[in-house]
């Protein structure tokens, strides 16, 4: 942007840290950086907030998406001779393409025409339990005051004939629940009750036994007595299971008893812990991308630098030791830092890399997990329930077809929560495969579930709308988007280098802030991660001086 | 979005939430400082620690809070988050009379409120600093003026040194919100969620009251 050649240039020349790319966990190091009193630079190639965490309008997102992918990857992979600069061995920084496999399906001008109303998640689906550590830490870090949300309606399982069952998450639920029979829903009382008293008494005859907490939890569940369908229930959409607890010689991510109650406990703490939510679920206005911008605000508040639009063409380091010592920016200017953090689609190739820093740099290489995260945007004109306008769908294991192992998770958001124009409802699909092939292979199943796809790619053609829609009974797509995420992360770093993980698989965001917490413990071992605010500080609401005219 | 008056226990009738916008250097963190706290100080260089602050004031016997936000230093290099934005019902949109490219470069920031402000925010022009010699200054008040027509909006030359107009711009702006959700008010908004500490809600207001004494 020509915006770019009027920046001042950045002053001082010299930081504790630099931190490239405003993800999630970048922004969260930041903010806890500068909460430490660390000087802190934060840079930011793109024109937004948010990197893979951002919301963005639909046009946005598109480019983005092509941006970041294999096919446009090529060039930017080809080394460029690595100019030298008088001091210091400059190498240049690359960018690992993310995204693969791209397909969009416009099947109506009418979204792409009104592209800017979007605030389209790129890590979707992604909610909060009112419990959530992130959430904890929104409230600790005081950045619940830049923030507002709605509560996720509903919650629907989807059954083996493909009907929509709403999940009985609470005792009042259960008890509301008409598809549950009788004696289902005593069972799953019974058990809940049997959750709370492990948590709740001091008894140890209420705790359940060490023995039944390593076991498999579907085992225990089964030993509980609980029916299919209720384990279904509590398997895939409280304990977010990925993969078929069915079938445990396949399965890669055997849920033991005691993360699964503690998943269950968490959630249903999660109900009423804010009086003005309704459920147990949240989902921030706007959308996810309001939660990186929330903690760099945190962070330029507490001194942080801030700097968007601005490449960062190589990373400067000492030319004795390799030691690292700064970063080249696009305009030219050299910065210099006692840590990096990169953002994970960066990268600094080691062939390119001088000899003498290979021997001093650790075990850079890609974590052996083959995994990908199949995401999907979905656009259409209704609701997949016309009850509600924000709610979640699960697809567990082989509700969709036989073969199909791990579970799809779906977001339905309305124009209520302005991520789309009102009048539309934009939807996010997950699944973790092993291929693209598979994971567009779950996603399409549950697309075909959810929605009916117009037969012309003409668009506009109300009339088989209506009809597809009458016929079927399911909201006609306008738009959809398919892609695959890598997951691979890298592990290890150079001296003074470190990489933030990339959005993960999860519903949540539990995972990653337990790695980023982890990551600024190794950065500043001596420093707390966000100390906790005193009262004092004046910072809170209605903690400004007031004073009468 | 007002809060409702019939709000229990509300210690005003409208909450306002209202924006600092413009160049750096151009003075708005002074003008927040005088206004909420009577205060001024050359001392600081760029916006730091500054988040929001807070002032009740009376309008026609309407308890008014307004709740000012500064740029936290992201105006700097044209990084303001687009959640700064977000419920803003007024922004002030500041430039230094003795410093014309911060003049020039209200036309940006005004682009920039109409992408990501909602299109009813009411705007008000700000030519600060208004107290220093005539031979320093760079922008004649008609200039200033000539702008704040070509907007429609009202325009206020301000100096926060000798709290010269700071009041009248904030009860300016204040008052124009106010009147426009008196109009509007009918329309009920839906209810969002705003999280807090659930066992701290009630105290923190009166530990607040406590310290707004020793507010810097």
């Amino acid at each position: 942007m020509e915006e770019t050649a009027l920046y001042p240039p950045i002053e001082p020349s010299n930081f504790d840290l630099i931190v490239i790319g405003t993800g999630l966990p970048e922004s969260i190091i930041a903010s806890a950086a500068s909460a430490a009193g660390k000087t802190v630079l934060h840079l930011d190639p793109n024109p937004f907030y948010g990197s893979h965490f951002a919301s963005l309008p639909l046009n946005d997102l598109v480019s983005f998406l092509q941006s970041q992918s294999q096919s446009q990857s090529q060039s930017q992979f080809e080394s460029q001779p690595s100019q030298t600069s008088d001091d210091y061995a400059s190498t240049p920084l690359v960018t690992r393409p993310l995204y693969s496999a791209l397909e969009f399906n416009s099947y109506s001008s009418d979204p792409i025409d009104s592209s800017r109303k979007f605030n389209l998640d790129m890590a979707g689906p992604r909610v909060f339990l009112c419990s959530d550590s992130m959430i904890n830490l929104i409230l600790k870090t005081e950045i619940n005051q830049y923030m507002e949300f709605k509560s996720v309606d509903a919650c629907f399982l989807s059954d083996a004939e493909g009907k929509l069952e709403n999940v009985p998450d609470s005792r009042s639920a259960i008890f509301k629940n008409r598809s549950l029979s009788l004696p289902e829903k005593n069972q799953l009382m019974k058990f809940f009750k049997l959750v709370q008293g492990h948590f709740g008494s001091e008894s140890e005859e209420d705790k359940i036994s060490e023995q039944d907490l390593e076991s498999p939890f579907v085992e225990f569940l089964t030993k509980m007595g609980l029916s299919q369908k209720l384990k279904s229930i509590i398997l895939y959409t409280i304990v977010l299971a990925d993969y078929d607890q069915g079938n445990l010689k396949v399965c890669k991510d055997v849920i033991d008893t005691k993360s699964g109650i503690n998943r269950l406990a968490l959630y249903h703490s999660s109900i009423g812990r804010f009086s003005n939510a309704n459920g147990a679920i949240i989902y921030p206005i706007y959308g996810q991308g309001e939660l990186p911008q929330a903690f760099c605000r945190r962070a330029a508040v507490k001194g942080c630098i801030y700097v968007l639009r601005m490449p960062i063409v190589a990373v400067l380091m000492d030319k004795d030791g390799g030691a690292y010592k700064g970063v080249k920016l696009g305009s030219g200017q050299e910065l210099f830092s006692s840590q990096l953090i990169l953002a994970p689609h960066l990268t600094i190739p080691s062939t390119l890399a001088p000899a003498e820093q290979v021997t001093t740099c650790h075990d850079v290489r890609l974590s052996d997990t083959k995994e990908k995260v199949a995401r999907g945007i979905c656009i259409a004109k209704n609701s997949v329930n016309p009850e509600v306008a924000n709610c979640l769908v699960f697809f567990p294991p082989r509700s969709l077809y036989p073969e199909q192992i791990t579970s799809v998770r779906v977001l339905q958001l309305s124009g209520n929560v302005a991520v789309c124009p009102s009048g539309m409802f934009v939807t996010y699909l997950s699944a973790i495969c092993d291929t693209a092939v598979e994971g567009k292979k779950l996603l399409s199943a549950a697309m075909d579930a959810l929605f009916c796809m117009p037969i012309s790619g003409n668009s506009g053609n109300s009339e088989t709308d209506n009809l597809c829609e009458l016929t079927e009974g399911k909201p006609c797509l306008l738009w959809s988007t398919l892609y695959i995420q890598e997951l691979t992360t890298f592990q290890g770093a150079f001296h003074s280098i470190n990489y933030t993980p990339m959005p993960d698989e999860h519903l949540h965001y539990n995972n990653l802030l337990d790695a980023t917490e982890k990551l600024f413990q190794e950065i500043y071992p001596n420093e707390d991660f966000f100390p906790t605010i005193s009262v004092s500080d004046d910072l809170q609401d209605d903690g400004g001086s007031e004073q009468d005219p | 979005m007002a809060a409702p008056p019939a709000r229990a226990r509300a210690d005003y009738d409208y909450l306002i939430k209202l924006l600092l916008i413009g160049d750096s250097g151009v003075g708005k963190s002074c003008l927040l400082l005088r206004f909420s706290d009577g205060s001024f100080t050359t001392s600081f260089i760029t916006t730091i620690g500054i988040d929001f602050k807070i002032r009740t004031i009376e309008l026609d016997g309407k308890r008014i809070k307004l709740q000012i936000w500064d740029t936290a230093g992201q105006e700097r290099f044209r990084t303001i988050t687009t959640a700064y934005y977000r419920g803003a019902m007024g922004i002030l949109l500041v430039y230094d009379v003795t410093d014309e490219s911060s003049f020039n470069n209200i036309r940006n920031w005004i682009r920039n409120i109409e992408q990501h402000a909602s299109d009813n925010v009411n705007k008000i022009l700000v030519g600060n600093k208004a107290d220093m010699d005539e031979s320093k200054r760079a922008v004649p008040t008609s200039k200033g003026q000539a702008l704040a027509d070509e907007y429609g909006i009202k325009f206020f030359e301000t100096s926060a040194k000798t709290n010269m107009n700071v009041e009248e711009v904030f009860f300016s702006i204040a008052r124009d919100i106010k009147q426009r959700l008196a109009e509007t008010d009918s329309r009920a908004e839906p209810q969002t969620i705003r999280i807090s500490q659930p066992d701290q809600t009630a105290g923190a207001a009166q530990a607040a009251q406590k310290s707004a004494c020793c507010g810097s």
